[in-house]
């Protein structure tokens, strides 16, 4: 059992000597730079609750990378976490590093300024643990950036010692074979339950001389631990998977880890609070983890099974703890589907007796179009009048069955009838097109339904009178992904996609509907790594050499650079993104274990292919496989 | 009840990168933490009711800070120092409380002290006092109706020197506040331009005054 105590926010004076002497070496240069670069605020830490440790009172360092700029990774929950977990431990200083962004990259270079951790300011290539959490294929080109800018081997094979091990968590882990060259190990499945001990293990292993090989075969014995050096790729004369051979007694499979008991979990009972406006800037509050939906297409709805509540006592007291810790005016009550949380008006209640006096609003991130009500809106105050946002995510019922989004037409007019009704005028609908099975009458039905929600304002008894309704449909293009029913589905391609967003646009008549589109090209490259293997890692590297970061960022997104690398080094993109695979074919991540049965993914498939839907766990079990984790809903049914 | 108090802070190290929109944001959230008696202002939004005397530069440290809120309830100043610095993250720090005896718009002038870290710093020394001899010293100045150019000579020219080994030091007076003010790195910037090389200069500011240098309290 780790000791553990409180999270100590230095206030010793000598202690702060120290620190301050450490970071005002660095300071000398970054005074230079800061005043030049916009938003200084990014690259300077001291924010209220970051916490300070004396570096010669711990064992271990522990850089957080988020591969982003530091607005973006501020608005994760799981860096919130990860940081306070790590750093209840006495032993552990985990400090945060964030991607800078193009110009103070620039500054640092021409200074001679290596990547630095926020609380220290000490360089990242002193660090025992260089962690990166993978939330998104498009930054991975800023984790070898960060890495490169760390002065830190980009190799894992050139990174010897036992220090500067980099690894990673987070859910595109579960395929990160486009990855391997470059990381140690992968962790799966809930942070909460592996990191600490792979923490611990490093520091045994140091303290007994052993050596990086040591360590990383001690380390994938710990479950949850996927250590890719120990695995041989045999490729197939196609350029498939032809089966993958674990070395070494390393486990054929790796299974994610699942923390069962959520009311037990770690929770976080204060936020870093940042000077600078990120993009959620409020208190969160993690209600459940899980969903019970199964839409077909959301890799999330299947990585995160099973189904896992926290009681109302607990969501209740961990918000007013962060409330009380931070200043925060705004709670989120944060989840894949917050509303389907069975105890969800009994929270609101609960919350309502402190936060009113307290000039605290609850809000949730996402409402459903199947419950949503005068009920639910009455009581979350922070629903704006605004704008509301749905997401039917396809035009049609034919192809909302398909994808096993079940939402029926109906209960989207009984919703926004209900929003009209209550004054609102705006509504945002989100759609996805390139689904399997979609034709052109699917993608008209998007602007169809649409224009539909614009007739039922006027339906609306209890509109606002004289004010103009405004409806936007936004359009992202699919990706299929891994631990999907959709995982084998050959993605459109961008001739096609694009000619699908014409038909969008055009189809669309009344300048009361607004349609947006996103990308086709970025939703292609996102498709080719989500899905890719080993052969990918050449890739990313020379997309390093060349410079290529930040390609989630409209404005540093260079797709021909892309094109170039794979014709330069004879890697066929689409035979990732848009080939369709059969099922009998290897794929990169089978020897990856979500609990998810393979069996039960073909079968998802065929039923999606027949237009056929699927109940979602509170209804009737499906038998995903998740409940070998014996936890959440799996397990309560059987009661 | 209502009274308005001035709180008085420093903003030093990492906070000197704080713009003063966050600092505003980073205040109000101080306040909510403290749970303090303030007046809150009565629109659709309500929000602590906070004025900030003369905004500091980005980059700048300022030691003697100053905003006003109004109290609802009297509570003893250490007190409300003691709260508030336990909501604010430690390169803020609230360090007095006292009632306003001028209004936040009488801030007119302020004190600055620009620190050169120099291994010569006398030969700096002469440089920069050879810039501030030049006829005149015209710099593009941005103002709410547009650029223009100005002579900031004038405000510059009484500027003191001091040495210190490894170290200048200037001191100067410049005007500061809602009616306009002269920003001390347009010297810099000038003098830069016309000795042709970099210099790293600390700015701090450490004094506010009214328009007759009444220290502004």
């Amino acid at each position: 059992m780790l000791k553990l105590c409180a999270v100590s926010v230095i206030i010793g004076e000598n202690r702060k000597t120290t620190i301050r002497k450490a970071v005002s070496m660095l300071n000398r240069k970054l005074d230079k730079i800061l005043p030049k670069v916009q938003k200084p605020g990014r690259y300077v830490g001291g924010e209220l609750n970051s916490v300070i440790k004396n570096k010669e009172d711990v064992d271990v360092r522990f850089a957080f990378c988020f591969p982003d700029t530091y607005e973006i990774g501020m608005s994760h929950l799981g860096i919130k976490i990860l940081y306070s977990l790590f750093n209840r431990v006495d032993y552990i200083w985990c400090e945060r590093v964030f991607a800078p962004w193009v110009d103070m990259e620039q500054a640092m270079l021409e200074n001679d300024i290596p990547l630095y951790a926020l609380e220290s300011g000490d360089p990242v290539r002193d660090f025992d643990f260089i962690g990166f959490t993978l939330q998104y294929e498009l930054s991975f080109t800023n984790i070898l950036n960060m890495l490169r800018l760390s002065g830190v081997p980009l190799l894992s094979r050139d990174r010897t010692e036992l220090k500067n091990i980099v690894i990673a968590g987070g859910p595109c882990v579960c395929n990160p074979e486009p990855l391997t060259d470059f990381f140690d190990l992968f962790l799966l499945g809930d942070g909460e339950e592996v990191d600490l001990e792979v923490i611990e293990l490093y520091r045994k292993c140091r303290a007994e001389n052993k050596t990086k090989r040591d360590f990383l075969l001690e380390a994938a014995k710990i479950e949850g631990v996927y250590v890719p050096s120990l695995y041989d790729v045999e490729y197939n004369a196609d350029g498939t998977v032809n089966r993958y051979i674990p070395k070494e007694g390393a486990p054929a499979t790796i299974r994610k880890r699942v923390c069962t008991d959520v009311d037990n979990m770690y929770f976080p009972e204060s936020f870093i609070v940042p000077f600078l406006d990120i993009v959620h800037d409020r208190a969160v509050v993690e209600v459940l983890r899980g969903c019970i939906r199964g839409c077909r297409f959301c890799q999330a709805g299947f990585l995160y099974r099973p189904f896992r509540e926290k009681s109302v006592e607990t969501v209740n007291r961990q918000a007013k703890s962060l409330c009380e810790t931070t200043g925060y005016d705004e709670i989120s009550l944060s989840s894949l589907s917050t509303s389907d949380y069975s105890h969800l008006f009994e929270l609101l209640d609960t919350l309502h007796t402190w936060t009113e006096d307290e000039r605290v609003s609850a809000s949730l991130p996402s409402l459903r179009v199947d419950n949503f009500s005068t009920e639910l809106t009455d009581k979350i105050a922070s629903v704006r009048k605004s704008g509301l946002t749905f997401a039917p995510e396809a035009g049609t019922q034919r192809m909302r069955d398909v994808i096993n989004k079940n939402v029926t037409e109906d209960e989207l007019k009984r919703t926004v009838t209900i929003a009209f009704n209550n004054s609102w005028t705006k509504v945002k609908l989100y759609f996805m097109i390139g689904l399997p099975t979609e034709t052109e009458e699917d993608v008209a039905g998007i602007t169809a339904l649409g224009q539909k929600v614009i007739d039922w304002y006027y339906e609306a008894e209890n509109r606002s009178k004289g004010k103009r309704v405004s409806v936007t449909v936004s359009a992202a293009a699919f990706v299929p992904k891994p631990f999907t029913p959709f995982q084998w589905f050959g993605q459109d391609t961008m001739e096609t996609l694009e000619k699908k967003q014409k038909l969008l646009k055009s189809s669309a008549t009344s300048r009361k509907l607004t349609v947006n589109y996103h990308g086709a090209q970025t939703s292609f490259l996102e498709a080719v790594f989500a899905r890719g293997d080993r052969k990918l890692n050449a890739v990313l590297l020379e997309a390093n050499r060349r410079g290529l970061r930040f390609d989630g960022w409209a404005d540093c997104f260079d797709f021909d650079a892309w094109m170039q690398i794979f014709a330069d080094l004879g890697i066929d993109p689409a035979f990732y993104a848009n080939r369709q695979r059969s099922f009998d074919e290897v794929l990169p991540w089978d020897h990856l274990d979500y609990g998810i049965k393979k069996s039960f993914l073909i079968e998802e498939c065929k039923r999606a292919y027949a237009a056929q839907t699927t109940p979602n766990c509170r209804e009737q079990c499906s038998n995903c496989g998740v409940a070998c984790f014996k936890g959440g809903l799996c397990v309560e049914k059987r009661c | 009840m209502r009274k308005d108090v001035r709180v008085w802070f420093s903003k030093t190290g990492t906070a000197r990168y704080i713009s003063h929109l966050d600092l505003n944001r980073c205040m109000s959230r101080a306040f909510r933490k403290a749970k303090l008696p303030l007046w809150y202002t009565e629109g659709f939004n309500p929000h602590v009711f906070l004025t900030f005397a003369a905004p500091l530069s980005l980059g700048f440290e300022g030691h003697h800070e100053s905003m006003d809120i109004r109290l609802v309830e009297d509570i003893p100043y250490p007190e409300l120092i003691e709260k508030l610095n336990a909501g604010l993250p430690h390169d803020i720090r609230v360090w007095a409380v006292t009632e306003p005896e001028m209004k936040g718009n009488d801030v007119a002038n302020a004190e600055y002290v620009l620190r050169l870290e120099t291994e010569d710093p006398a030969g700096a020394c002469e440089a920069l006092k050879g810039v501030l001899a030049l006829p005149e010293i015209m710099v593009m100045k941005h103002g709410k109706k547009g650029d223009k150019s100005v002579d900031i000579k004038p405000y510059f020219a009484p500027m003191q020197f001091g040495t210190e080994p490894g170290l200048l030091k200037m001191t100067v007076r410049l005007p500061a506040g809602n009616q306009g003010g002269i920003n001390p790195t347009l010297f810099i910037d000038a003098a830069e331009k016309h000795l042709g090389q970099e210099l790293l200069v600390r700015v701090e500011r450490t004094r506010l005054f009214d328009k007759g240098f009444r220290e502004f309290r």
